[in-house]
């Protein structure tokens, strides 16, 4: 047992922490009151190049190796900063790392280069579907077989980085006549593809500067080559693949949580009520207490997961578990620093209230946590059957 | 061309300093070690160099200090650096800076660098004697406070920083030997793939008891926090009066209003 980073695994702790302060936290309270995305796409492509958005890829796609350690450290420190960023540092992330574990040589050399180098803005994902969130399986949107192509139809909902994503992972029905589940596939599909329909973006509560829009495929014809995986088993694919994106998630939220704590805790040694500093309450010492710890368990569980997951060890119980508690912990964490800041945190003087409207959607997206709940009671069950 | 850039891990400058139980040093426990600050701006400056003259010139990192070191050391690496030197001292903290330059000249004489960074001085101890001591003792020309770098031609020319924002600007032949200022560039971030390739390059372990012959000349026999003052003036009266007493103030203790 070693619960130490290793010094690579600091360094890029470490560089992620350095430029998260200097660089995303300046603009990410501007970024959640404005339309303008230019200062975060500027970002995201100095984080690209600094080797940010493919940490678990391997070298010959352009990718840092670092590993899913790395990953999950790097995601707690620019959340600290900009959830928003972040978010969409962990998409591109699990883009490359899916089009890694299933894309055929051909693809991995034409995408995942591109994501990694931020040649791509962004990469997104498009599974859920009006009538599909946690069971993406009643997904409707269709990939008809025309011969020389691919024909897609139908429309998705909740895609991240929709507006500048170069390459979208989508999946869609190639058979209708199969059992749920087992007539779904994956394809690639390039940004700007006609019948590619970037449609309305969504009014979010928070993590403003990261689109979240629906896409419209109207007979948007992709080669046959852009089908990712094997024929009808994508939705196995999406269920085993997608589990590294909760480590990136929780981490996130863990980050955002941090912030907010530490913002949080630094107000009340300075603040004077009553004669003292209300630091020396023990209403506020137990928020402190009960917050910091619990974070701490989730940084644990967190540690976990990547680390099973970076061993090639059974992980998706652990990564469930791990976001989450660390999503569910980062709520109350934000809730409980807002507080502690009393009138002023509800003002947009101070970062709080922008943490608790970020972090509120972390126990929503990558899978609910009562899905998560799901998952963890379905792993558990299955050793006492 | 043989280039040597000297680092130093410091302790996070935000750290919470406690004196150690010898009273002469701070603990060193529950800190967050990071490369100093000058140093990062005497490797960037190595680093341009060595970009600049290509794969003739080869770039050593050293660094004294127990295994923790390392950190800084491939950080050093990752942007940059060639090959690294750790001389290997777990009391590094309780050496004078006569000795910890002697130690790098004992490493230093005869390998025919040509050029040596360092930083202006440590963020912790902040002597910033090493560097103008080693150039000496290597025979070495030397300049300090570097905010400017130029090299061409065996030739080192080099802007300083001078009271009240003077510049000097001082040309010194190699071999040489310059010490790094705040404003001299902006140290890059090293990049993940680099960090993590960083891991192939050589590091050579010397035990420091190879190298070091010097005794101490100075100890350094206290460390503690200034005593306490006082609270602050606190001013009270009318508003107008209070204007008045406060840019009196500002104008005769400070050089915000003059």
């Amino acid at each position: 047992m070693f619960l130490e980073l290793t010094e690579e695994q600091k360094l890029i702790q470490d560089t992620a922490r350095v430029f998260a302060r200097a660089e995303l936290e300046p603009v990410a309270a501007t970024l959640d009151q404005s339309d303008d995305r230019t200062p975060m796409l500027a970002n995201l492509k100095r984080l690209a190049e600094l080797g940010f958005m493919g940490l678990n890829v391997r070298d010959t796609y352009g990718g840092a190796e670092a590993g899913v350690i790395a990953f999950s450290v790097a995601m707690t420190e620019i959340a600290r900063a900009c959830a928003s960023t972040a978010v969409t540092v962990s998409v591109n992330n699990m883009a490359c790392e899916v089009i890694q574990a299933i894309g055929s040589e051909e693809q991995k050399r034409a995408y995942i280069p591109k994501i990694c180098s931020g040649e791509f803005a962004a990469a997104s994902f498009a599974l859920t579907e009006t009538c599909a969130g946690s069971d993406p399986s009643g997904m409707v949107t269709t990939a008809t077989d025309d011969g020389d192509a691919w024909v897609l139809n139908g429309s998705k909902i909740f895609i991240t980085s929709a507006p500048y994503a170069g390459v979208f992972v989508v999946w869609a029905v190639t058979n209708k006549e199969a059992p749920k589940g087992k007539g779904i596939s994956c394809f690639l599909v390039e940004g700007g593809t006609s019948g590619l329909l970037v449609g309305k973006e969504e009014r979010k509560m928070g993590q403003h500067a990261s689109a979240t829009n629906e896409l419209v495929f109207d007979n948007c014809r992709i080669p046959k080559s852009a089908l990712m995986g094997k024929l009808n088993d994508g939705f196995r694919t999406a269920v085993a693949e997608l589990a590294g994106g909760r480590i990136g998630i929780g981490s996130l939220g863990l980050g955002v949580g941090l912030a907010a704590m530490d913002h949080a805790t630094r107000y009340v040694t300075e603040r004077s009520q009553f004669g003292q500093k209300i630091s020396s309450f023990q209403a506020i010492q137990w928020k402190i207490a009960d917050s910091y710890t619990e974070l701490e368990a989730a940084r644990l569980l967190l540690m976990n997961a990547a680390f099973r997951k970076e061993q090639g060890k059974p992980f998706s119980k652990e990564a469930s578990m791990a976001k989450m508690f660390a999503t569910e912990a980062a709520n109350r964490a934000c809730y409980q620093a807002l507080q502690m800041l009393g009138g002023y945190g509800y003002t947009r003087d101070f970062p709080l209230e922008r943490y608790a409207r970020d972090v509120r959607v972390t126990s929503i997206y990558e899978g609910t946590n009562e899905i998560q709940r799901v998952i963890i009671a379905r792993e558990i069950l299955r050793n006492f059957a | 061309m043989k280039l040597l850039v000297c680092i130093k891990q410091v302790p996070d400058m935000e750290s919470r300093f406690r004196p150690n139980s010898q009273g002469i040093w701070f603990d060193e426990n529950d800190l967050a070690w990071r490369m100093n600050e000058y140093d990062e701006y005497a490797v960037e400056q190595a680093v341009q160099l060595r970009e600049q003259v290509g794969d003739s010139a080869e770039l050593t990192v050293l660094s004294i200090g127990p295994d923790r070191v390392v950190e800084a050391i491939k950080k050093s690496l990752a942007m940059g650096c060639d090959r690294a030197v750790h001389i290997r001292d777990d009391h590094a903290a309780t050496k004078d800076p006569w000795q910890i330059a002697s130690i790098i000249a004992a490493y230093a004489k005869g390998q025919g660098f040509d050029l040596i960074f360092t930083g202006m001085q440590s963020q912790d101890r902040g002597s910033a004697q090493v560097g103008v001591t080693l150039a000496e003792e290597l025979g070495y020309a030397c300049a300090t406070t570097l905010v400017g770098f130029a090299y061409g031609d065996g030739t080192v020319t080099a802007k300083r920083e001078l009271e009240g924002g003077i510049k000097g600007v001082v040309k010194l032949a190699t071999p040489a030997l310059v010490t790094c200022q705040l404003g001299l560039n902006v140290p890059r971030y090293p990049t993940l793939p680099n960090i993590m390739k960083a891991k192939k390059k050589e590091i050579e372990v010397i035990a420091v008891a190879d190298l070091l012959t010097e005794q101490p000349l100075t100890a350094t026999t206290s460390f503690h926090p200034p005593a306490r003052k006082g609270g602050g003036v606190v001013l009270e009266g009318d508003v107008g009066v209070l204007v008045e007493q406060l840019v009196g103030i500002l104008k005769d203790k400070t050089a915000v209003l003059r």
